[in-house]
C-alpha cells in the first residue's frame, strides 16, 4: 500500500466521524495553543526586560553606600578618586532624595538627584534642550536644575520650562535644561525627576557624602577585575567594614533576570508537555475505542489482503492526522490567544517561529507515540476473530 | 470452459484443526481430505457446529490448520507467515460473506477497490478493474452509492464484485444467501452460476441443501468429517436451468 493512499484513507476515515475527531483533537489543540500563547507571552516579557536592561547599559557598575556617619561615608572627592581604577571610564556620584517642587500653582513630589557633569555620559542621559549641569555649577553650589519630561509637563503644562524658576523644598532653582525622555527602567521612572548639582543636593538633603556612585567601564571583559579592584579600594576606605557598601554589577543583574526568565520559560515548557501528554492520552483513548469499534472492519480488510503493517500504518496515520490537525488548529488558537493577551495586558507578545514548528512536530510525535499502542493492537487481531466480532 | 485441461486448485490432505478452549482441546476438523479442481462449483453443506465454517476459514487462509497439508494452487499454506497468508488472500481468494462485510463509509466502487489498494496498484488501474467487476455483476450505474443506499441483493452483488475485482482463482462464498430473501437469494445464486460458467472456481458453504444443489458438486460435512460426496445432481433440481444441464454434461 502506498503512503499517499494511506494518508488519503486515514483523512477520509477521520473526517467521517467529525464529532469524535473534534473531541479527541481538543486535548492536543489546547496543549499546543497553551504552548504558543504562553511562550509568546514569555518571549514578550523577556524582550521587554532585555530592552530595559539594555537602556541602563550593561557596562555600568554601581556602588551603593549603606553606612551612616563619617567613618562609613564616601566623600565626593573619594568618589571622584574611583576614576583612577584601571578600566574605569567614568564616575558619576549621586545623592538623591525626594522633594516637593512648585511652579506657580502647580506642585508635585519628585525624586531629586544631585549629579555631576559626568552623569550625562555614565548614565547615558542627556538634555533635549537647554544645557547640562556644568562643573562650575558643582563647584559653586549653583541652584540650577534639569527637569524630566513628565515633571515638566506636570508643572509647566505646555510652557517651555528652560529658564523658569521653580521652588524645591522652598529654595528657588533655575531650570537650565530639559532632560530627554527615557521611559521607565527597573529603578522607576526616569522622566519624573529633577537633577541638580551634587553639592547643591548635599546641602538640600543635609548629607555629607554621596549615596551612590555609578561607574562606567571601558571593557566589558575586564568587568570582574574592575569589580575586584573597586571592592579592594572601598574595603580599604571603610577599614574592612564591607557591610556599609554594596557593589552592584549591571551584568549580574542581566544574568539574574535572564535566569529568572529562563526558569519561567522552562516551567512553561513543563506545563505544555504535561498538557500535550494528557492530550496524547486522549488521542490514545479514542484510538483504542476506535479499534474495538472497527474490529470487523479490520477483519474485512485483513480478509481482503491487508497485511499487519497496512493495518498498523492505517491506525497510526489516523492518530497522527488527529493530533496533527489538533496541533495545526492549536497554533491558530495560540496565535490568537497571545495576540489577545498582548492587547489586554498591553504588553508585547511575540511567538518565535521555531516554537510553532516545534510544538507542531511535538503534537505529531505525540500522535505517533500514543497511536502505536492502539495501532499495534489492531494489527495483531486475527482475521477470523475480527470477522466474527459484532 | 476449461475444466478438462486444468489441475487441482485446492488439495487438502488429512487436515486437522484444534481449538484450545480453556483447558480442553477441541478438535473441529478430524482429518479432512478434499480436492477442488479448477472450474468446479463445490458446495460444502453441513449443520451448524459441523466444522464447515472452520473449513471455510482454513480454505480462505483466515485460519491455519493444526496438522495435515493444504496446498492452494500448488503452494503449501501450512506454516506460512501472517504476511504471506495476507498476500495469498489478496491474490488467490475472493471472499463472499453472509453479512456482505462491506465497509459502510465507502462507496460501492471504493469497496471494490479495497483489495486492489492492498495489492498496491495505481489508482487508474484500480478504478478500471473495480468498474469492470461491478459491471460484471450488473451494478455499473450504482457505483457511487454507499452500502446503506443499496438493497441487500445489491450489497451482496457489490461484495461479489469486490471478490471478483482481483480476478482470483477461487471464489469462497460463506452462506451468500443467508441474509437475503428468497428472490434475491435466487438472483445471487444465478449470478454465481453465471460466474462459474465463465470459468470461476467457486466454493460455497451453506447449511441449506437447496442452495447446495445449485452447485455442481456437493460435499457434506458432519462432526468434523467429510461424510458424503455427490457429484450427481439431485433429481429435484434436474432440468431447472439450461446452464446446469450444460455443466452436467461436461461433468459427466
Amino acid at each position: 500500500m502506498k503512503l499517499t493512499q494511506g494518508f488519503r484513507m486515514a483523512i477520509k476515515s477521520v473526517l467521517s466521524s467529525k464529532l469524535r475527531t473534534a473531541l479527541s483533537m481538543l486535548g492536543i489543540l489546547i496543549g499546543v495553543a497553551t504552548v504558543i500563547a504562553l511562550v509568546g507571552m514569555g518571549q514578550g516579557s523577556t524582550k521587554q526586560v532585555e530592552e530595559q536592561v539594555a537602556s541602563l547599559g550593561t557596562n555600568s557598575l554601581s556602588v551603593t553606600i549603606t553606612g551612616r556617619g563619617t567613618a562609613t561615608s564616601l566623600s565626593l572627592d573619594d568618589a571622584m578618586a574611583l576614576a583612577d581604577i584601571p578600566n574605569v571610564e567614568g564616575v558619576s556620584p549621586t545623592v538623591s532624595g525626594s522633594a516637593t517642587v512648585k511652579y506657580g500653582k502647580n506642585s508635585t513630589s519628585v525624586t531629586v538627584e544631585g549629579i555631576t557633569p559626568d552623569y550625562e555620559q555614565v548614565s547615558d542621559f542627556s538634555v533635549q534642550s537647554g544645557r547640562y549641569i556644568a562643573s562650575m555649577d558643582v563647584k559653586n553650589t549653583q541652584k540650577v536644575a534639569l527637569i524630566g519630561v513628565d515633571t515638566a509637563t506636570e508643572l509647566f503644562e505646555e510652557e517651555d520650562p528652560v529658564g523658569k524658576t521653580i521652588q524645591v523644598n522652598g529654595s528657588r532653582f533655575t531650570i537650565v535644561g530639559l532632560l530627554e525622555a527615557k521611559g521607565s527602567s527597573l529603578t522607576g521612572s526616569n522622566d519624573e525627576k529633577i537633577a541638580i548639582p551634587i553639592t547643591t543636593g548635599q546641602k538640600l538633603f543635609d548629607s555629607v557624602g554621596v549615596r551612590t556612585v555609578a561607574l562606567k567601564v571601558t571593557d566589558l571583559d575586564l568587568m570582574d577585575i574592575t569589580v575586584a579592584a573597586l571592592e579592594a579600594k572601598l574595603l580599604e576606605k571603610f577599614r574592612g567594614d564591607d557591610s556599609s557598601y554594596r557593589v552592584f554589577n549591571q551584568q549580574d543583574a542581566v544574568e539574574t533576570l535572564n535566569s529568572v526568565n529562563e526558569t519561567m520559560n522552562t516551567m512553561l515548557l513543563y506545563v505544555a508537555a504535561i498538557t500535550l501528554l494528557v492530550g496524547g492520552i486522549g488521542v490514545m483513548n479514542i484510538m483504542l475505542v476506535s479499534v474495538t469499534e472497527r474490529t470487523r472492519e479490520i477483519g474485512i480488510r485483513k480478509s481482503l489482503g491487508a497485511k499487519r503493517r497496512d493495518i498498523l500504518f492505517q491506525f497510526l496515520v489516523e492518530a497522527v492526522v488527529i493530533s496533527g490537525m489538533g496541533g495545526a488548529l492549536g497554533i491558530g488558537f495560540g496565535y490568537l490567544g497571545s495576540y489577545v493577551i498582548g492587547v489586554v495586558n498591553g504588553t508585547d507578545t511575540s511567538v518565535p517561529f521555531n516554537t510553532v514548528i516545534l510544538s507542531f512536530a511535538f503534537s505529531a510525535f505525540v500522535g505517533i507515540v500514543f497511536g502505536i499502542f492502539p495501532a499495534n493492537k489492531a494489527s495483531r487481531l486475527k482475521p477470523v476473530d475480527a470477522l466474527r466480532h459484532d | 470452459m476449461t475444466n478438462e485441461s486444468s489441475g487441482i486448485l485446492i488439495d487438502i490432505n488429512n487436515l486437522v484443526k484444534n481449538y484450545v478452549m480453556g483447558r480442553e482441546t477441541v478438535t473441529i476438523l478430524k482429518g479432512v481430505s478434499f480436492q477442488v479442481e479448477k472450474g468446479d462449483f463445490v458446495a460444502i453443506v453441513g449443520p451448524s457446529g459441523s466444522g464447515k465454517s472452520t473449513m471455510m476459514n482454513v480454505i480462505g487462509c483466515l485460519d491455519t490448520p493444526t496438522d495435515g497439508s493444504y496446498k492452494l494452487d500448488g503452494i503449501e499454506v501450512r506454516g506460512m507467515s501472517e504476511n504471506k497468508l495476507a498476500d495469498i488472500r489478496n491474490k488467490k481468494i475472493g471472499f463472499i460473506f453472509q453479512g456482505f462485510h462491506l465497509l459502510p463509509r465507502l462507496t460501492a466502487l471504493e469497496n471494490c477497490e479495497l483489495p486492489l489498494i492492498y495489492r498496491g496498484l495505481p489508482a487508474k488501474q484500480r478504478r478500471a478493474m473495480a468498474m469492470k467487476a461491478l459491471e460484471q455483476v450488473g451494478l455499473g450505474e450504482r457505483v457511487h452509492h454507499r452500502p446503506s443506499e443499496l438493497s441487500g441483493g445489491q450489497q451482496q452483488r457489490v461484495a461479489i464484485a469486490r471478490a471478483l475485482a482481483t480476478n482470483p482463482p477461487i471464489l469462497l462464498a460463506d452462506e451468500p444467501t443467508g441474509a437475503l430473501d428468497m428472490k434475491t437469494g435466487q438472483e445471487v445464486l444465478q449470478l454465481m452460476e453465471d460466474l462459474n460458467r465463465q470459468g470461476h472456481t467457486i466454493v460455497l458453504i451453506t447449511h441449506d441443501m437447496e442452495v447446495a444443489h445449485r452447485a455442481s458438486r456437493t460435499v457434506i460435512m458432519r462432526d468434523g468429517v467429510l461424510t458424503e460426496e455427490r457429484r450427481d445432481r439431485d433429481e429435484a433440481d434436474a432440468g431447472v436451468q439450461d446452464g446446469d444441464q450444460e455443466r452436467l454434461v461436461k461433468q459427466a
